[in-house]
């Protein structure tokens, strides 16, 4: 597990200013040697944060470092052999060629491709490469990219909704490869994706993202084991000033007829609960993105009134 | 190896996980010199993330029951029989301070957390029931009437 340890990607105060969408500034370490998924809602940044680290945009602010090496100096032949990108969409202006000639391509490109690797991930995924891209299916060409992103043996995966259009076989497949594919312990996956199951069976910390900012990073089971919902029965007054000081208090709102509030410290929050004697009438354990909402209505408040956001 | 998970409970994942590996060594169904599965593939099994097997796996060696050997793996140690005895009774310490814990938490009597003891004892015995396979955690969620 030499990998362990060290830092995958470093962003370091990154900004970006376009018309329509400001990003960052972005402060954000890439733990090398695990999964780390990039959660949030459409527009917040996610597909613009791969591309400034693969030096297809430049940032206006900041400095990037992949793999230890500092972005915007020039390409750098070296480092582009040693990660795999997958985008979110797939390129359009090679609809024409087969597949087999874009791999051809890659080849020549990428020192380290393993045209036998290539060949089993094709046989894997029941990809046929002798069919023009353009005429493959949707998850046709997302499982012919997918094995193009990991035929080199890169170090570091990019992958940008890797799972669109895949059929729930073809998806099984992928998140089995990917875990095979880290089993060597020293490689390093950044994902973005909307698919929370994905984002359980892979990731090994999350980033939450929202409106060009990194919310926070946090390790997955500790976030999901934390992060608990308590139902409070009664309006919404009488007890505001109760539980504003549950500890880890995330939100606190009235949901008609009864108080729900969420908590990031589920246990502390029990024990408080226990202590005053308080007795809820329900409580659940969130998922993702039932935790994504949370925060993405806190974030809101915050702009809004620029306080704390959780009580309204 | 049957390691499960409640994953609607507060109980942090690794110590979930950690209390019933620890059984399963300490009660020899995992015999001495057993290859444990590596970090990422036990991981994978228990849809949970690397850093909490890590962290179990970590533990356990500081406990003397696992071992880990450079470039081959996380075995089961040696566990010496006064060892064992002592590891055996303190998972079902642990278990029934908790069971007690749940008790009082609802304002149970101590007759009453007797009398329950001796229920739940008889009801096992009658349907000898394989050990660990009750529910994990639900000991605690009854609800007096």
């Amino acid at each position: 597990m030499n990998g362990q340890g060290g830092t995958a990607v470093r962003m370091t105060g990154v900004r970006l200013r376009q018309p329509h969408f400001q990003l960052g500034p972005i402060h954000l370490e890439v733990p090398a040697g695990f999964v780390t998924a990039i959660v949030g809602p459409n527009g917040s940044g996610k597909s613009t944060t791969f591309r400034l680290m693969l030096d297809l945009t430049k940032p206006d602010e900041g400095g990037i470092e992949v793999l230890g090496r500092t972005i915007g100096n020039g390409k750098s032949i070296e480092l582009l052999n040693r990660v795999g990108y997958l985008p979110e969409e797939p390129y359009r202006h090679d609809n024409v060629i087969r597949g087999m000639d874009k791999a051809e391509f890659y080849k020549h490109w990428y020192s380290d491709w393993d045209v036998n690797h290539y060949r089993e991930l094709l046989r894997l995924f029941e990809v046929d490469h002798s069919l023009r891209l353009g005429k493959m299916s949707k998850g046709m060409r997302r499982k012919f990219d997918l094995a193009l992103t990991l035929s080199h043996h890169p170090d570091l995966l990019l992958l940008d909704e890797p799972s669109s259009g895949l059929d729930p076989l073809a998806w099984r497949t992928m998140i089995e490869l990917l875990h095979r594919y880290m089993e060597s312990g020293d490689r390093t996956i950044l994902i973005a994706s909307h698919v929370v199951e994905e984002v359980k069976r892979l990731a090994d910390f999350i980033v939450f993202m929202v409106n060009g900012k990194v919310l926070g990073m946090y390790e997955k089971d500790e976030l999901l084991t934390g992060w608990h919902q308590f139902y409070f029965p009664g309006g919404y007054e009488k007890w505001r000033a109760v539980l504003s000081e549950m500890p880890g208090l995330a939100g606190l709102e009235d949901a008609g007829g009864v108080v729900r509030v969420v908590t990031s410290s589920a246990r502390e929050a029990d024990a408080w609960i226990a202590a005053r004697e308080l007795v809820p009438a329900g409580r659940k354990s969130m998922e993702l993105d039932d935790i994504l909402a949370v925060l993405v209505e806190r974030e809101k408040r915050q702009r809004q009134y620029g306080m704390k956001g959780v009580v309204q | 190896m049957s390691i499960q998970l409640n994953e609607y409970s507060a109980e942090p994942l690794y110590h979930q996980i950690e209390v019933q590996l620890r059984a399963l060594i300490v009660s020899g169904q995992l015999s001495e010199g057993t290859l444990l599965p590596s970090i990422r593939e036990m991981a994978q099994h228990l849809k949970c993330s690397v850093i909490t097997i890590r962290r179990v796996y970590q533990d356990l060696e500081a406990e003397g029951l696992l071992v880990t050997r450079q470039g081959t793996g996380t075995f089961v140690a040696k566990v010496n029989p006064e060892e064992r005895r002592r590891h055996r009774l303190d998972a079902v310490t642990t278990a029934m301070r908790e069971a007690v814990a749940a008790g009082l938490r609802v304002q149970c009597s101590d007759d009453e957390l007797r009398e329950l003891f001796e229920t739940v004892l008889h009801e096992a015995r009658a349907n000898r029931s394989p050990p660990g396979e009750e529910g994990y955690g639900d000991s605690g969620k009854e609800d007096e009437g």
